[in-house]
């Protein structure tokens, strides 16, 4: 490798890592990018400047998320502040429960005395007893949230607006033999990350919808917090909806009046949303983006924890979808290459 | 006051580089027949690039992943033979080549060099499978084109027809 191609990877790595800071907002700023792009591209077909198409598009994003947050916004505090108050409440039943189940257990095999830690009442220890954090801890996590507020619609508008300049300008730069397959491996995982995004957002859209719906029907309390929370967590592929029906059924078993027969109710709404989801929601949306084989989808979610936490199961069949197709691709360049020297 | 600026709004909001392409690649006999809209959305899949003289776009044997129109400059289609290089045809603005990626990615037929400095549209195929799926009209428009086109080919060159994996000396790259 020559010298300069030596100084400019280590720049770059260099840079990387003194920037790594940004890799957050870069990160979220991309899939809001390309959550936005099919209305860019379709603005580009009728010959609008970027500029213009990029900055109406984010003034119309910014008045739906407003209004969005005005109509839930209050609703969803409401629900966050009562769960709150209930909190206290809620860990001594869940502590209660938790108590007289394990003290049973042990009395059934006392073996289990040896593994289980010392105490009781974990919940309100974990959840309520916690110290009190330092007020610059707070303001730190909310300076945080606003600089996220600011930076990423700021890197997604300009991602957005210049990308096709970067694109030839790249293209300029780049080798010509290097051109039809390199860049062709690119635009297919450029098109699989597209699609990934947005119909893993959009999947997750109506998942939260109907979650929300759906225990909102059952009298369920928090729907919307809870519904939101589905949402959200459908991201995650396989673990997301068995938390988020995990959390529902707790709420419920917790809640003077529902029961077992509310959980049982809860269980069926969510095992209705999962069947749906995978039957007729995620073809609609996802489709065919991933071909990910089902061992493989569960080995990434694991090893993307194992790396990254939640951040890394989210990100882990996107990237695993990335690796596959890449190396498919680079596989078959290799042997054209081969092809050729043997007929040379 | 705004019947005298609203066109200069109009013009100042188009972008002049997209707003040329469509109708460049309206006068391709690839895309001839598409109406306006469909070109609009076919002209935003396209790449650019610049290549100095006598670069090489692709080489013979190479696995076809796009299609290529050149709009300056000059590209020459070459094929290997027992006694060397043969320019099979030179292209100029307009003009197409390539075309065959889009329907597989079979090996090129020959290569394809670039005479001068000039600057060539690519289509990927991802791209324009992408396409086709929303848009059938545009597969349909596109493949008729692209029938004739090798029908014209097939004509030149009929020993392709009567000898599968034969090649003449006037085959084309596609």
């Amino acid at each position: 490798m020559k010298p300069f191609w030596l100084v400019t990877i280590a720049g770059v790595a260099v840079l990387a890592w003194l920037a790594r800071g940004l890799a957050l907002p870069v990160f979220l700023a991309m899939v809001f990018a390309y959550l936005l792009s099919p209305v860019v591209a379709w603005a580009d077909t009728l010959a609008i400047r970027r500029s213009v198409a990029v900055g109406a598009l984010f003034a119309i994003s910014i008045s739906v998320l407003l209004g969005a947050g005005l109509l839930v916004g209050p609703r969803m505090v409401k629900e966050a502040s009562a769960l709150v108050e209930r909190l206290p409440t809620l860990a001594i039943q869940i502590d209660t429960a938790l108590d007289g189940a394990l003290a049973e257990l042990v009395d059934a095999a006392p073996v289990f005395r040896r593994v289980l830690p010392e105490g009781r009442g974990w919940v309100h220890r974990l959840v309520l007893d916690r110290p009190p954090g330092d007020p610059s801890d707070f303001f730190e996590h909310v300076g945080h949230l606003f600089l996220l507020a600011i930076l990423v619609p700021f890197f997604a508008f300009f991602l957005l607006r210049d990308m096709p300049r970067l694109i030839t300008a790249a293209m300029n730069r780049l080798p010509p033999k290097h051109v039809e397959t390199s860049v062709a491996v690119w635009r297919e995982l450029n098109g699989v990350i597209g699609r990934y995004i947005r119909g893993v957002v959009l999947d997750g859209l109506v998942v939260g919808a109907l979650a929300a719906l759906g225990l909102w029907a059952l009298r369920i309390p928090y729907p919307l917090l809870l519904g939101a929370f589905a949402g959200i967590a459908n991201v995650v592929p396989f673990f997301g909806p068995l938390v988020s029906a995990a959390a529902a059924a707790g709420v419920v078993l917790l809640t003077p009046g529902q029961g077992l027969g509310g959980v049982v109710r809860v269980l069926v709404l969510f095992l209705f949303i999962k069947v749906l989801d995978d039957t007729v929601i995620q073809p609609l949306t996802i489709g065919r983006s991933v071909h990910l084989h089902p061992a493989l989808l569960l080995g990434s979610v694991v090893v993307g924890n194992h790396a990254l936490g939640v951040l890394g199961m989210i990100i882990a069949v996107p990237v695993a979808t990335v690796l596959q197709e890449t190396v498919r691709l680079l596989l078959e360049h290799r042997r054209v290459l081969a092809r050729r020297s043997l007929r040379a | 006051m705004l019947k005298r600026r609203l066109p200069r709004w109009l013009a100042w909001a188009m972008d002049p580089e997209q707003a040329r392409r469509a109708p460049f690649l309206a006068h391709s006999p690839l895309f001839a027949g598409l109406p306006r809209r469909l070109l609009g959305r076919l002209a935003t899949r396209f790449l650019e690039k610049a290549y100095s003289a006598g670069e090489v776009v692709f080489h013979e044997g190479d696995p076809g992943r796009a299609l290529f129109v050149v709009v300056e400059g000059t590209v020459e289609i070459t094929q290997a033979t027992p006694r060397g290089e043969h320019v099979v045809r030179a292209l100029g603005p307009g003009d197409a080549f390539g075309e065959l990626a889009l329907i597989d990615e079979s090996p090129r037929s020959g290569s394809a060099r670039v005479a001068g400095p000039s600057r060539l549209l690519i289509l990927y195929k991802t791209d324009f499978d992408a396409l086709m799926d929303g848009e059938a009209r545009i597969a349909v428009v596109v493949m008729r084109n692209l029938s004739r086109v090798l029908a014209a080919y097939a004509r030149r060159n009929p020993v392709v027809l009567t000898e599968p994996g034969a090649r003449s000396e006037g085959a084309e790259s596609r």
